[in-house]
């Protein structure tokens, strides 16, 4: 048990911290989140060249092979400032379903480019329920007299689709080679169409519609039939970096409602002299302390390749409920002035009830939690 | 961060559930979960003693085994699992030795703490720390010791006092500084009493869960040698603090009912209740993956709390708000048990009829005292505020 860091990450650490603070502030993320695009090119390319789009890829690919805890790191220091970026459906969802499952020209046609930040992929997951579908997606692929492959379908709230160059999803093949099968399509395909639908974090998120898209079997990542398991490998990690970002908002929750009381004053005293204050603050830290330690448990054991579903489960399943209720906390004692546009908390609110409802909310992965338990 | 046990702590924890193998389950042992004072049975800690087991964590100069935090952790998480009969030594080695290393004199080390590491007869203790008004303020103690001479003078009454009716010693906290404006912080000593000694008197308290487990203890004119006053005079309030985080960051916190937990899920697997009542059966399962949740959220914190000492920092704020969570977690442990095992779970005693081993009923009775003892809940939750969170007071 070893719940320190080297050297060499709190190095890591700040050198996120420190491009963070200074690049991302509460008004870019306003605006990230009120233009289609929703995201800053200009940090893309800057984060790009930082190296930090490949921080877990092999060096051949342009990648600098740290660890998953250093990954883990970036994205709790990105979470503080809740900013938005195709970072995590490009370079770790995509990157790690093509690192996963690519054949060898995918993976230098794609991770590369993923990790200079030329091109930016994502993964589409929903279906028109909202639910992670990948064991019998909802998408038709048929294969015709060429051997070409058709799809027909549709994917709800796909990241970054609209900005994306190609998109990852599992259809479900048609005859007699079948099953779920992953592809990547190419994003600007005929047959594509992308519609950007406003959501509580910005607009980002897209509707993709494939009318007839035509793929070739250079774009199927593995084997027909097995893009389920393709896309199960990767979700232990998604989710944890899911559960990292949470932990970064979750301390920016923390911080800033600890510092905004011990500055308002009422009745002739910092808020936080109160002693029904001080209690909602030592609840604010005894959340946040309890899923940090539940979310490095789980990357702990991803990172050295251990078993894993049982600490996943509980970390999203922890993550889901306690930055939620943190957010809610924060909100009370932020009062009146918590409850505008202008400040930023706000930001953190609505950050936290997104990234609950992604990848399954607590009630979810309890039921999976239950299974690996044997009940 | 790598929050997976080394091999060498793996190993220690075989060791551990071999002896508790050998030792207990393989003989006639009925675990009981109870208060935080487990069943006294003097051979079983000789038999803890003789491998090292108590003062495991005290320095090898003062006859432990300077072993780390984590791994007394990993000991007592594996003994509480099966409610071990530690309680003859437990409080001695939790809280009277760490005490005793860091402000006892040196007959006191050498007189008490070889015989408290191999469970000697003789030093059983107990705390006399609370009084009828001094409880969450607890500087605020009325028991006097007046010097005279070479002895001290204690007047006064404690109570709630786990394990007096039988205790050898108690650890006190008494005022010894009687000046007008001095602040209670500076007016308190520790001091060993002897539990023998002419003018005490221990009277029982029943609990709600109809056991003898605490008392009061009356203190009439008790002389008590200046050779037992523990560290400085009128230092007994500092001191306390510096000891109490030790006392808060235990595993056993999260424990104490650990076989209403283990007995639950199988009652669950073997039951099959998910053939019988399928709607209750999704509902208890959503309801047992919660606690389990909160148990592992729970087990980290202590980890993280006992590491943090590991590493030589002052675990104050971190030490309360764990055991803020563990103890509200073993409360909503016995609620839930109680819940998913339906009416039957209310007949005591493990009477016929009784859906587990364990006496659930009984478990559930004993919960108020988890979010009291060690610390209210709230007054954790102060310190947090205050100590950890910097907020003003």
């Amino acid at each position: 048990m070893d719940f320190g860091f080297t050297s060499e990450q709190k190095m890591l650490r700040n050198s996120f911290k420190e491009f963070f603070a200074k690049e991302c502030t509460p008004d870019l993320v306003r605006e990230l989140w009120s233009n289609q695009r929703g995201y800053s090119e200009q940090l893309w390319k800057k984060m790009a060249k930082l190296g930090w789009l490949g921080l877990i890829y092999d060096e051949q690919y342009g990648g600098s092979e740290c660890s998953f805890i250093d990954l883990f790191i970036l994205f709790e220091e990105m979470g503080k400032t809740v900013l938005p970026s195709p970072l995590f459906t490009s370079a770790v969802l995509s990157g790690l379903v093509i690192h996963e499952n690519g054949s060898d020209a995918q993976k230098n046609s794609y991770l590369a480019s993923i990790i200079n930040g030329q091109k930016i992929l994502t993964l589409a997951l929903l279906n028109h329920a909202g639910e992670l579908d990948f064991h019998s997606p909802d998408i038709e692929a048929t294969v015709d007299n060429k051997g070409d492959h058709r799809l027909n379908g549709s994917r709800w709230l796909v990241p970054y689709a609209n900005v994306a160059d190609s998109i990852l999803l599992c259809a479900d093949v048609i005859g007699p080679h079948n099953g779920p099968t992953l592809y990547c399509i190419d994003a600007k395909a005929e047959g594509v169409s992308c519609t950007p639908i406003k959501t509580l974090c910005g607009m980002s998120n897209c509707l993709v519609e494939l009318d007839n898209v035509r793929a070739t079997p250079d774009e199927i990542i593995g084997d027909i039939g097995s893009g389920n398991v393709c896309i199960e490998k990767v979700m232990p990690k998604g989710i944890i970096m899911k559960c990292a970002e949470m932990v970064g908002g979750a301390l920016r929750v923390l911080d800033s409602t600890v510092d905004y009381v011990k500055e308002r004053r009422q009745f002739g005293r910092p808020l936080g002299a109160f002693q029904a204050v001080q209690h909602m603050c030592a609840d604010l830290e005894t959340l946040y302390m309890g899923m940090r330690l539940c979310a490095y448990q789980a990357a702990s054991r991803l990172d050295l390749n251990m078993a894993s579903d049982k600490e996943v489960a509980i970390a999203k399943a922890r993550c889901s409920d306690t930055y939620k209720h943190m957010t809610w906390i924060a909100q009370q004692l932020f009062g009146g002035i918590g409850f505008t546009e202008e400040y930023h908390i706000q930001l953190y609110f609505k950050h936290a009830k997104e990234c609950e409802l992604l990848f399954g909310d607590s009630s979810y992965h309890r039921s999976k939690l239950a299974d690996s338990m044997g009940l | 961060m790598r929050l997976i046990f080394t091999k060498v702590q793996d190993e220690f924890r075989s060791e551990v559930r071999q002896f508790i193998r050998d030792k207990l389950l393989n003989r006639d042992f009925k675990i009981q979960s109870k208060g935080i004072i487990a069943d006294c049975n003097i051979e079983f800690s000789k038999e803890m003693g003789d491998r090292g087991w108590i003062g495991f964590t005290w320095p090898k100069t003062h006859w432990g085994q300077g072993r780390s935090y984590v791994e007394k952790t990993i000991l007592n998480e594996e003994l509480y699992k099966v409610q071990a009969p530690i309680g003859y030594h437990f409080l001695a080695d939790r809280q009277v030795g760490p005490a005793l290393i860091h402000f006892g004199s040196e007959w006191q080390k050498e007189h008490f703490l070889p015989r408290i590491a191999k469970a000697e007869k003789g030093v059983l203790f107990c705390l006399l720390f609370s009084e009828p008004d001094a409880g969450s303020d607890l500087a605020g103690v009325s028991t006097t010791a007046r010097k005279e001479g070479d002895y001290y003078i204690i007047n006064g009454q404690k109570v709630w006092s786990s394990e007096a009716h039988i205790a050898d010693y108690g650890w006190l906290l008494a005022k010894t500084n009687f000046d007008e404006g001095i602040s209670p912080h500076n007016a308190c000593s520790e001091f060993m009493l002897d539990m023998h000694l002419p003018g005490v008197k221990v009277r029982p308290l029943i609990n709600i869960a109809g056991e003898h487990s605490f008392n009061e203890v009356f203190m009439d004119n008790v002389r008590v040698h200046k050779d037992y006053l523990v560290g400085q005079e009128n230092g007994g309030f500092k001191q306390i603090m510096a000891q109490v985080d030790y006392e808060r960051a235990g595993i056993e916190r999260l424990m104490q009912n650990y076989p209403v937990y283990d007995q639950l899920l199988d009652h669950m697997k073997i039951k099959q209740l998910h053939n019988k009542r399928a709607e209750l059966y999704e509902w208890a399962k959503d309801q047992v993956a919660q606690l389990e949740v909160e148990f592992q959220t729970g087990r980290l914190l202590c980890y993280y709390t006992a590491w943090l000492i590991d590493q030589g920092q002052k675990p104050t704020s971190q030490a309360a708000l764990c055991k803020v969570f563990c103890t509200q977690y073993e409360q909503r442990l016995n609620d839930v048990a109680m819940r998913i095992l339906g009416p039957k779970s209310l007949i005591r005693n493990g009477g016929t009829g009784a859906p587990l081993d364990i006496d659930v009923a009984s478990c559930y009775l004993w919960q108020p005292s988890y979010t009291l003892q060690g610390g209210s809940v709230e007054v954790l939750k102060n310190i947090v505020a205050v100590r950890g969170l910097r907020l003003p007071r």
